[in-house]
């Protein structure tokens, strides 16, 4: 209550100094590896391209929609974490060059960018109106460019907050991100339909874009996940992180995965069920040669194996546990990318090489680089921010 | 414009009662003689219900040709119903369960009702597939026992997964249901004076004695409970929607149906729940319980839900154009320019634009303009339903068999019986148990938790 | 009567607080058969009295699992094993179809479980003699009191340094609270006649009722099984024509199918003459002519048709149909014969469609060819 005796007294530390060698360590191997893939053999090279954009994008975008999940739903528990989210959401910024290699490439990717084909094609001149490259260009700019916005805007309002303690901008960032809303649900699936979907330009999936979305959450429910438990362990934050805010990233983990096992379910379920030949194709893929051992594999990693890691209620307040499953759930997400893109790559099946490790380490290195660069200049916890204490103070 | 303080909760019980008031307050209608209003409310629903009744009888009697349906629309007002009804009850849980779970403190005033409603709707949602069945008598052949035709039931159909799903739905609601209410049985009984009363009670507290060490098992299981019963609700509508979906048919077979139809269902029946609250708060005087607060959240939800549902609308168009499919693309232009037309503007107008009007705050906190929102949010809902069975079948792939459903005064006489079912139960619990949570509400009291916990 | 039994002696306190730290001071006081009565579950109160985490969670997880299995069990037993079909063009072990049943399944037996083992087992309820029940103790907690009750089975229970203990705890009405006399005096009878009579009472109400249902109720209409349904059935009684009857006649020349009427009846040279065999002397229809001719023909004319019944003298036997006469005859005659009979012969035309008689004859053409073989044949 408002006499509560404990003020709260934060003081910058920079981030273990292992932390951030690890991050450019694995920033320079992994560019190193980019680099040379793209000489070695382009067209792999770019498909880990678009592995790479989604899954950075996952992470940057759902850390925004955890921020902004955070101000509407007014919840206390996470705001003393918000600053990991906000600074994950920063690799937003770089969204535009990590699609480069992917976006040069192009031609080899996308089927319906060739036009001879879709000249020929019913199905695909029917939906030449949307897929054109140059509609593709402007819807990808337009939605990084409205991620990138609300990120300013929010982030701006929250850093400012730190100094002023002015209650109007957490108002003000509660109708921003009410706002964002509408925009993200419709950004992320557009997004998801030209750069997942349109892979297989003659399959179509309703949910697909909730199938993202139900991925990328949860990817960036993760990241912010490790990095809270890995700092918090090491004394960041503030004295004290009690079992209940470990709980409550425990349960919102194991919350999700079973959100995104009820959305893959339901998709799989209504093709299988329907047996329409233009939409089994999609699954019929991922179920000749190897690609069905990566079928069963997805079920286990990106369901099985976390549902039983968190299922009890001691796991969910685990530091040790938490960490472990919140790295093996994005590299499930990771996976799932891979699954859903890969196998227009190659059909019958493919065994993960180099490039696709080099794509890995590249984007596990840019991120830590640009948490690392954030966290080194902003406070890692919302100082000014009226939820704070309430926060601090959380009981389940 | 009033501002909030972010730094404080907003108290879930307003004006800080004594744990005693509480008690009181709760527990005194259950003491007092209904009055008139009750009595004049009750023979309208019981009505209603009458009415329904009569055609049902006739129906069993002459069968369901009394019905519109007919080829091609198979499924009429007995699927759209049920479907309206189960999607009322799925509030319940969600306030229940969920919100329980995401330890949202505002739900406790609430979830007691909603509960009961859970229960009501889908007891009055399960009456539909039995008339539909047309001799409900038959229906015992829905269980899977080895009978003398050594038949078993479909496994694969997504009608039988709805017998499991609807049935323990009900089940499992109940229990929830009643393992709250054990506490509140307990209080009950101690402050009952009459004899008759006294004896009731204990039997249903089962001897609860508010122990600290049936406490402690009693919150785990209401966790185990609501962790149970979150998949659950999901899963429900979800099976409802595979009754659609899994068929091949345009304008049904979508994979987006099973989270479409799961939010549809909590945006109707907290509508639902919204509507009642109005009217129980108002005569039982739970202004401090039920704030305007917590019925601005419900706004908010009913908002949300409701875009989510657009969302759905719009990628359904989307998808049909993007597939390319000419069958998938004309039943969806049919629905919004064929003759149906009306049903699905009245659907859009009412389950998307008008929950727009959420966005401004003071509509959120007016209770007149709420009410009348939220009772479009049911109309357009249940056109919904509508308009998805109906227009998806009355224009099939042979044009010749192409018709146009109407219903019948029995079909209509059926949708009013079960609104007045479902009043009449609603309008009995609240004169039989306590409409909100006693122990639940005790225990979000200001200062009714130490003030300094344990570190 | 005078002799009360002690059970516990109770003290009330006003604040959650309060009750925390009586319970932590009682607790640490080595008391273990104590226990505390809120009205709400209060925070912290399960650490101050060192109560495990409760265990019911395994219940739910054993017993849905178990749930889960035995309904995926169920199903692959029913629909693959003893009454497999196809529905939809689905195997008969649809795994994904059964996913929604093996959930609700899991659901319902966990739920149901988990609860009926807490009540029944952990709480061991109903229980309504319990001696706090009924006590102004209990009145309290019911409604805003936060009270504590040590029991007097408590190995360290000691009326008067218990009394001091929760007077230096600060407790409110310090009352002791005694078992109920009704219970102390309670004497099971099962064979009780009132509870005798009214289960025989309820079994006659049940049986008598299920016979009504089943052997009388559903015989009648509505509920008469559809046996009664207003629609025409087949050499019934109808109403809907003048004449009464539910099948109409057809119209005259009518030819049902499959059923041309025979040209040449009575007259078998006209037969000889102008019918001819369509069938092409093809293995398949050799072999359905042998099929037919083994069935229909064999017991009289035998096997290879030298007319060596099977049937002992009991009917006359007829000409072997190697005989010049028969050989010489036309396909047409002897198609003649098969549909209308000849002296003894009755016609098989009922028992052997058009096709089937013409395959007879191809067989009976390559039986004399086998006994006659021309020399070209040899070739």
């Amino acid at each position: 209550m408002s006499d509560s005796p404990d003020v709260f007294n934060y003081t910058k530390k920079e981030l273990p100094s292992n932390f951030i060698k690890f991050g450019y360590a694995a920033f320079v191997v992994g560019l190193v590896l980019v680099v040379l893939s793209l000489f070695v053999d382009n067209v792999r090279s770019a498909f880990s391209g678009v592995m790479l954009l989604m899954f950075v994008a996952s992470i940057g975008v759902g850390s925004l929609f955890w921020i902004v999940a955070e101000y509407l739903s007014g919840a206390v528990w996470s705001t003393p974490f918000r600053r990991v989210a906000e600074f994950l959401g920063a690799v937003l910024l770089v969204l535009p060059i990590i699609a480069l290699p992917a976006y040069f490439n192009m031609h080899d990717i996308f089927h319906w960018t060739h036009e001879e084909v879709v000249k020929t094609d019913h199905y695909l001149s029917a939906k030449a109106p949307y897929l054109n490259v140059s509609f593709f260009t402007i819807r990808t700019i337009v939605f990084i460019a409205i991620w990138v916005l609300f990120y300013f805007l929010i982030t701006r309002n929250s850093k400012l907050q730190d100094s002023t303690k002015d209650q109007n901008l957490t108002r003000k960032n509660i109708k921003l991100s009410a706002v964002f809303v509408p925009l993200f649900a419709l950004s992320i699936t557009f997004f998801a339909i030209d750069w997942l979907m349109s892979l297989e330009p003659h399959w179509f999936s309703t949910i697909f874009g909730v199938y993202y979305f139900s991925g990328t959450v949860l990817a960036a429910l993760a990241a912010i996940t490790y990095i809270v438990v890995t700092l918090s362990e090491k004394g960041y934050f503030f004295q004290g992180v009690k079992e209940d805010h470990y709980y409550s990233f425990g349960a919102l983990l194991f919350g999700f995965v079973n959100f995104w096992a009820y959305i893959a379910f339901s998709q799989f379920l209504l093709i299988w069920y329907a047996n329409l030949p233009e939409e089994t194709i999609w699954y019929l893929q991922r179920w000749e040669g190897y690609w069905m051992y990566f079928s069963i594999g997805l079920i286990i990693i990106h369901f099985v194996v976390p549902y039983f890691g968190l299922l009890a209620q001691p796991s969910k307040m685990s530091p040790k546990r938490l960490k472990f499953m919140s790295l093996w759930i994005l590299f499930a997400h990771f996976y799932d990318v891979m699954w859903i893109t890969m196998p227009t790559y190659q059909e019958f099946g493919y065994i993960p090489g180099w490039i696709e490790l080099g794509y890995a380490i590249f984007a596990i290195g840019l991120i830590l680089v640009i948490f690392n660069w954030k966290a080194g200049k902003e406070n890692l916890v919302p100082i000014g921010d009226p939820k704070l204490k309430r926060g601090i103070n959380f009981r389940l | 414009m009033s501002s909030i303080d972010y730094t404080q909760e907003l108290p879930v019980v307003e004006g800080r009662p004594t744990l005693k008031e509480i008690n009181e307050l709760i527990a005194r209608p259950l003491d007092q003689k209904p009055d008139k209003k009750f009595y004049i409310a009750l023979s309208i629903t019981v009505s209603m219900l009458l009415i329904g009744a009569i055609a049902l009888g006739f129906t069993f009697y002459y069968g369901v040709g009394l019905w519109g349906n007919n080829n091609p629309v198979g499924w009429g007002f007995p699927i759209v119903n049920f479907v309206f009804w189960v999607g009322i009850g799925h509030a319940g849980t969600l306030i229940s369960a969920i919100l329980f779970l995401f330890r949202q403190r505002w739900r406790n005033g609430i979830a007691r009702f909603a509960e009961g409603m859970t229960i009501f709707a889908v007891m009055t949602a399960g009456l539909f597939p039995l008339i539909h069945v047309g001799r409900p008598w038959l229906a015992g052949y829905l269980i899977p026992y080895p009978n003398q035709h050594s038949l078993w039931v479909d496994f694969n159909s997504p009608l039988l997964w709805d017998v499991f799903a609807v049935s323990t739905y009900f089940t499992v609601s109940f229990i929830f249901w009643y393992v709250g209410l054990i506490p509140d049985f307990a209080s009950l009984r101690d402050r009952a004076t009459s004899k008759v009363k006294k004896i009731i009670y204990s039997i249903f507290s089962l001897g609860w004695r508010h122990s600290n060490r049936h406490w402690t098992h009693y919150e785990m299981v209401y966790l185990v409970l609501a962790g149970f019963a979150t998949p659950l609700v999901l899963s429900v509508h979800t099976i409802v929607s595979f009754d659609f979906a899994v068929s091949i048919l345009p304008g049904w077979h979508a994979t987006i149906f099973p989270p479409y139809f799961v939010a549809g269902a909590v945006f109707s029946g907290f509508a639902m729940v919204q509507n009642v609250l109005i009217f129980i708060r108002k005569i039982f005087n739970y202004e401090k319980i039920i704030t305007l607060d917590t019925l601005e959240r419900m706004n908010k939800i009913i908002l949300l839900t409701g875009s989510m549902v657009g969302y759905a609308y719009a990628m359904e168009f989307f998808t049909a154009w993007y597939s390319g499919v000419q069958p998938e693309q004309f039943t969806f232009i049919n629905r919004a320019f064929g003759p149906y037309a009306w049903a699905y503007w009245i659907m859009v107008s009412c389950n998307v634009l008008f929950p727009q009007l959420f966005w401004i705050r003071k509509i959120r906190r007016t209770i007149p303009v709420m009410f009348v929102i939220a009772v479009l949010v049911n109309v357009g809902m249940w056109f919904e339903r509508f308009v998805i069975t109906v227009t998806s079948l009355h224009r099939d792939f042979l044009p010749s068999s192409w018709a146009y459903f109407k219903p019948t005064i029995v079909d209509l006489a059926i949708l009013l019986g079960s609104f007045g079912f479902f009043f009449t139960w609603i309008l009995l619990f609240t004169k039989t148990l306590p409409v909100v949570s006693i122990a639940e509400i005790k225990a979000v009291n200001e200062g009714a938790q130490p003030s300094h916990g344990e570190h | 009567m005078s002799d009360k039994i002690l059970y516990s002696l109770t003290g009330l306190f006003d604040t959650p607080d309060e009750i925390i730290a009586a319970a932590k001071k009682v607790q640490a006081e080595g008391y273990t058969k104590y226990d505390v009565n809120t009205p709400y579950p209060v925070h912290g109160m399960d650490s101050a009295m060192k109560l495990p985490m409760s265990r019911l969670p395994y219940v739910a997880m054993v017993v849905g699992l178990t749930g889960m299995f035995l309904a995926l069990f169920f199903m692959w037993w029913t629909n693959s094993v003893d009454y497999p079909l196809v529905i939809g063009g689905k195997p008969y072990f649809a795994l994904p179809a059964y996913v929604p049943i093996m959930f609700e399944v899991t659901v319902l037996s966990a739920s149901i479980a988990t609860v009926v083992t807490m009540i029944a087992i952990v709480f061991k309820f109903p229980n309504n003699s319990h001696p706090l029940l009924d006590t102004e103790y209990m009145k309290h907690v019911s409604v805003d009191k936060y009270g504590i009750s040590i029991s007097a089975e408590d190995p360290k229970f000691n009326y008067e340094s218990v009394k001091s203990l929760l007077e230096s705890l600060g407790a409110k009405n310090i009352s002791p609270v005694y078992f109920k006399d009704e219970v102390i005096n309670f004497k099971p009878n099962t064979f009780e006649p009132k509870f005798v009579l009214s289960l025989i009472g309820l079994f006659i109400v049940v049986s008598g009722l299920t016979y009504v249902t089943l052997n009388k109720l559903m015989y009648l209409p509505p509920f008469d099984w559809m046996m009664e349904q207003s629609k025409v059935i087949a050499q019934e009684r109808s109403d809907v024509f003048e004449d009464g009857r539910g099948m109409r006649t057809p119209v005259e020349g009518t030819v049902a199918r499959g059923f041309l009427p025979y040209k040449y009846k009575d007259n078998p040279d006209a037969a000889g003459k102008f019918l001819v065999n369509p069938l092409p002397a093809t293995e398949e229809n050799l072999q359905v002519g042998e099929t037919k001719f083994d069935i229909y023909c064999s017991p009289c004319h035998g096997y290879l048709a030298e007319g060596d019944s099977r049937l002992k003298g009991q009917f006359p036997n007829p000409p072997s149909l190697h005989s010049a006469k028969v050989r010489n005859w036309s396909d047409g005659r002897i198609y003649h014969v098969i549909t209308e009979g000849q002296n003894a012969m009755p016609s098989y035309a009922y028992q052997l469609s058009r096709e089937e008689r013409w395959a007879i004859i191809l067989y009976i053409r390559a039986l004399q060819r086998s006994l006659n073989a021309k020399e070209s044949d040899l070739q």
